[in-house]
């Protein structure tokens, strides 16, 4: 559990910085961000937990967000960690951006060769908010979730499947629907096999369907001119109309000319941070 | 000041006496005066006694006499201030029964040698007495340690079994003491009164004096002042009277010299007839006598036939005209009678003196007048432009022996005239100036139905309660405390000129609010108060502002949009009326800051709820112009639609819970209207805008349908998120 600091760089009165540690899950060398608010110097902060999207690494959120500044007045910690395990040296890792490397899908692999480093989904629900709360001035009993396309997905299936875990969700253009759509269902058949009951278990709209738990306030924001959307991967009608059926309460805002990038998240980062901030310090 | 006068007289400044009793100096109600001053010395002293009685009781072993004796005289001296005291008839029996009971002792003799050989004072004779008798109380051998109440004497324990105090009542000497200060207290306290009563009723006395004294003056002018009018009067009469028998004389002795002239006159010119007679009498020729005879006859007759002119012309006698002695008469009659009063002076109304149905007016009179009653007369002063031809009411009358009279059962808000007339057994005053008082006006009415709030201030409306306008109203605010009780005026605020005050608050409070109309007569008793809750915002619904088919419940808060289809010609448009979106506005304080309110709606519902500028277009629909923002929600056969419309343009947003209670959120300062899921505490969407005006909160309804606003209910925290 030793953690090593990779940098760290004074941000907005705290402080940004990335740390490495050897993951027991994923049996590799982990890098992930954390960005510590003015106010964990001296109290314990609620955790924000942010999962980036497809080929992303944990710089890719703490250098184009540019969500310190609300973390920062709202006293928030951020954990951003790394999309999928790296240098596990296992065959055809490298060979597609949308599997293996950068494309770990938040699943716990059932099958070979992936099984014995691919359990992004044991990593970021378990092992790494351990490894938070027993480095950091995180408050346990605090923690949220959010993320971008890949990470929408995760952060979704994550708060659906720990009820009342994550106090509050939210997600930048989400893969809504990962059974229906290219993406979702190469990664699936790759890391769980051809049996669709266990894809079930990390689709976000199919688990909306049997979530039972704490009232949630899902904020979802999507981008109109996402070239993904339009090409049927995110599926965000799909959720909405299980969460409409399930009475799950989501606002959906369509926001008219953004795309899938990181100014898309930029620009609304605030909102999605106050929305965890509402539930993180109430 | 009084009290200090008669201080002062006892001490000797005789000359310091004041002008009432000047006059008998050495007379009784003086010495009388004096005394209470003089008991108060003496009382002084015997206190002081008992005092030292009892300090020399524990004293006297440790203190050397001289220093005793030093701190009697220092107490005496701190008791000089005044502080009247009156002896009791406790003090005299008892200081011999303590000398009494010295009789007894040897010791006591040796001890008040010693006390006499210490220095010699000035004021010796009555301290050392003192010091004897306090001695005398103490004896070393058998020391009193009880008092005996009923023969005021202390004595010993023993002594109440087996002694002459055996069926007595006896007490402990520190207890006794206490209960005959307590004795001497009331007798003090009773005296003091006895000498205010004394006080008061010599200054009634002297008061008493001053009148006598002017009454008696006032009768001495008028007796004086009589009878020069009554001697006055007559030697007017008697110049007149000579005065015309002169002017008498002069025209009748007038008279008879003009006709003494005229009987001159006649003679002349008969004698000279009579010689031309005679000549041609005489005359021979007949034809020449005949002819001058006729013309000679004609005059002789002419002549002669004057004769009534040999007549006294005017009566010579003298005329004794009457001379009319009446009023001198009346005069000398009323010399010694009561001079009728003169009108008196009605005050001008003073503040304060009148209720709505009620007023005290007052007058006085001169002071030389005498006077039995006083009539008040007085009527209402009726608007010319109402009353015009119509006949002004008859006075009323009021009889009183003072000089004032609190005059019920008068309308409120309403000035009345009043006058007043004094009688005497002589006669009655002439009347009075009149004087216009005014009735304090009615309590004002609160409308609670047009108040509106906010945690910071309260905007609050009324009606005059009055026809007429009054002055101005003053509102009173007092916060209600915890336990449920109203605490006293905290804050007035007065001369508010219209019907309505928005007045300053702090949040989270609960206020009684109630408003007084004023006018030149005084504040009128209070309106029934509103209580106003300074936990949220407050409002109602503008009622003139809503579509005909929009109907508004009695309470303000719920609108309903029926299904009855209303012809056109039965609906009623104004300007002020929506007339294409069946919307209202409610009416929000104009106070900026942040306003929080609720609507609960139904799912089947399709609303707009928002804000909108008070002069937003009637004919627009709400959202779709630039003067208004609000929260749409539309059926669409597929689903519930929700937009969020300004300037008819909404981003989109999709919403999984139907909200069946939208918080609506204006913040002024943040330039911010959100909407919220009041039930799930979900954030729905807000609106960037900077409100130039002040916005009203406004409602609309697309289908038949109701909506139900909730008022007062304090931000909740998650809307600061947003």
């Amino acid at each position: 559990m030793a953690l090593t600091q990779v940098s760290s760089n004074k941000c907005c009165g705290g402080f940004q910085k990335v740390f490495e540690h050897d993951s027991t899950e994923l049996k590799c060398r982990m890098k992930f961000a954390i960005y510590l608010p003015p106010k964990a110097e001296s109290e314990k902060c609620p955790v924000l937990y942010w999962l980036s999207g497809l080929t992303c690494t944990e710089q890719n959120f703490i250098t184009k967000a540019g969500s310190q500044q609300a973390a920062s007045e709202h006293g928030l910690i951020i954990v951003a960690p790394d999309t999928s395990p790296r240098g596990c040296n296992i065959e055809g890792e490298e060979e597609s951006w949308d599997f293996g490397t950068g494309a770990g899908f938040y699943v716990n692999a059932t099958e070979d060769p992936w099984k014995q480093n691919y359990r992004m989904y044991s990593y970021v629900t378990e092992e790494l908010p351990r490894l938070i709360s027993a480095h950091f001035p995180a408050d346990p009993e605090k923690m949220s979730i959010s993320g971008h396309s890949m990470g929408g997905h995760g952060a979704l299936i994550c708060a659906l499947s720990n009820p009342g875990k994550y106090k509050a969700v939210s997600a930048f253009a989400p893969i809504c629907n990962p059974m229906q759509c290219a993406w979702g269902q190469k990664a699936f058949a790759g890391y769980l096999g051809p049996d669709k009951s266990k894809w079930e278990t990390y689709d976000a709209t199919t688990l909306v369907g049997s979530y039972s738990g704490p009232q949630l306030d899902i904020l979802i924001d999507q981008g109109r001119d996402d070239q993904f959307l339009s090409a049927g991967q995110l599926l965000p009608d799909n959720l909405i109309a299980a969460c409409t059926e399930k009475k799950i309460p989501v606002v959906f805002r369509l926001q008219q000319g953004y795309d899938h990038s990181y100014f898309f998240v930029f620009s609304f980062i605030n909102d999605h941070i106050k929305h965890h901030a509402k539930y993180l310090n109430a | 000041m009084q009290e200090q006068d008669l201080y002062n007289a006892e001490e000797g400044s005789a000359e310091d006496q004041r002008g009432v009793w000047g006059g008998s100096a050495d007379g009784e109600p003086d010495r009388e005066l004096r005394v209470p001053g003089k008991a108060e010395r003496h009382g002084r002293q015997s206190r002081t006694k008992i005092a030292e009685e009892k300090r020399l009781k524990e004293k006297k072993r440790v203190t050397p006499p001289p220093s005793t004796f030093q701190r009697f005289s220092v107490d005496t001296n701190e008791s000089l201030h005044f502080e009247p005291y009156i002896p009791s008839d406790e003090d005299e029996p008892r200081s011999p029964s303590f000398r009494g009971a010295t009789v007894f002792s040897d010791e006591v003799f040796e001890e008040e040698g010693e006390t006499e050989e210490g220095p010699p004072t000035e004021d010796a004779g009555g301290s050392r007495v003192d010091l004897k008798e306090g001695l005398g109380g103490h004896s070393e051998r058998d020391p009193p340690d009880v008092f005996c109440m009923d023969c005021k004497v202390p004595t010993q324990a023993s002594q109440k079994l087996f002694g002459p105090h055996k069926d007595h009542r006896v007490i402990q000497i520190s207890r006794a003491a206490d209960e005959v200060k307590e004795d001497l207290q009331k007798g003090m306290h009773k005296l003091e009164e006895q000498i205010g009563l004394m006080e008061n009723f010599a200054s009634h006395l002297e008061e008493i004096f001053i009148t006598v004294e002017e009454n008696f003056g006032r009768q001495e002018q008028n007796l004086e002042q009589h009878y020069n009018d009554v001697l006055q009067a007559l030697s007017q009469r008697n110049e007149q009277g000579a005065a015309q028998l002169q002017d008498d004389k002069k025209l009748k002795l007038e008279a008879l010299y003009t006709q003494l002239l005229e009987c001159g006159k006649t003679l002349d010119v008969s004698k000279e007839l009579i010689e031309e007679a005679q000549q041609i009498y005489r005359d021979e020729d007949k034809t020449a006598f005949l002819q001058a005879v006729t013309p000679a006859l004609r005059r002789i007759e002419e002549l002669s036939q004057d004769e009534s002119e040999i007549k006294l012309s005017s009566s010579m006698d003298f005329e004794n005209t009457p001379v009319d002695f009446s009023d001198v008469k009346q005069m000398m009659d009323s010399v010694n009678i009561l001079p009728a009063p003169s009108a008196p002076v009605i005050n001008p109304q003073v503040p304060n003196s009148a209720s709505s149905t009620s007023a005290r007016v007052c007058w006085s009179l001169f002071s030389n007048d005498t006077v039995d009653f006083y009539d008040l007369h007085y009527h209402p002063v009726l608007d010319d432009a109402t009353f015009t031809g119509l006949q002004a009411p008859d006075a009323l009358e009021i009889r009183v022996k003072e000089t004032y009279c609190t005059v019920t059962e008068l309308l409120p808000n309403a000035q009345y005239e009043f006058w007043v007339t004094a009688t005497n057994t002589t006669g009655v005053s002439p009347a009075s100036e009149k004087a216009v008082y005014m009735t304090v006006p009615s309590p004002p009415i609160i409308k609670p139905r047009e108040c509106a709030s906010c945690p910071e201030a309260a905007l609050i409306r009324w009606e005059s309660g009055n026809a007429n306008p009054v002055d101005s109203y003053t509102m009173e605010l007092s916060e209600i405390g915890a336990e449920g009780g109203a605490n006293a005026v905290t804050e007035s605020i007065v001369a508010v000129p219209t019907c309505e005050c928005l007045v300053q608050l702090q949040p989270g409070r609960h206020y009684s609010i109630c408003v007084r109309a004023v006018n030149i007569g005084g504040p009128s008793e209070r309106s029934e108060p509103i209580i106003i809750q300074t936990t949220g915002t407050s409002f109602h619904l503008l009622e003139d502002t809503a579509h005909p088919c929009l109907s508004i419940s009695s309470d303000g808060l719920t609108m309903f949009y029926t299904d009855e289809d209303l012809p056109l010609s039965g609906m009623v448009f104004s300007d002020n009326t929506f007339a294409r979106c069946v919307a209202v506005l409610g009416e929000l304080i104009p106070v900026r800051g942040k306003h929080y309110w609720e609507v609960e709606v139904e799912d089947r519902t399709e609303f707009r709820i928002g804000v909108a500028y008070e002069d937003t277009q009637r004919n627009g629909f709400l959202g779709g112009n630039s003067t208004s923002w609000c929260m749409r929600h539309v059926i669409t056969p597929s689903r519930h639609k929700y937009e969020f419309l300004h300037n008819g343009w909404t981003p989109e947003i999709r919403i999984t819970v139907h909200p069946k209670r939208v918080g609506v959120l204006l913040d002024y300062d943040a330039g911010k209207l959100s909407f919220f899921n009041a039930h799930l505490a979900q954030h729905l969407y807000t609106f960037q805008c900077r409100f130039l005006h002040h916005v009203h909160p406004c409602f609309a309804l697309d289908n038949p349908g109701a909506l139900a606003l909730h008022n007062s209910i304090a931000a909740p925290a998650y809307t600061m998120f947003n």
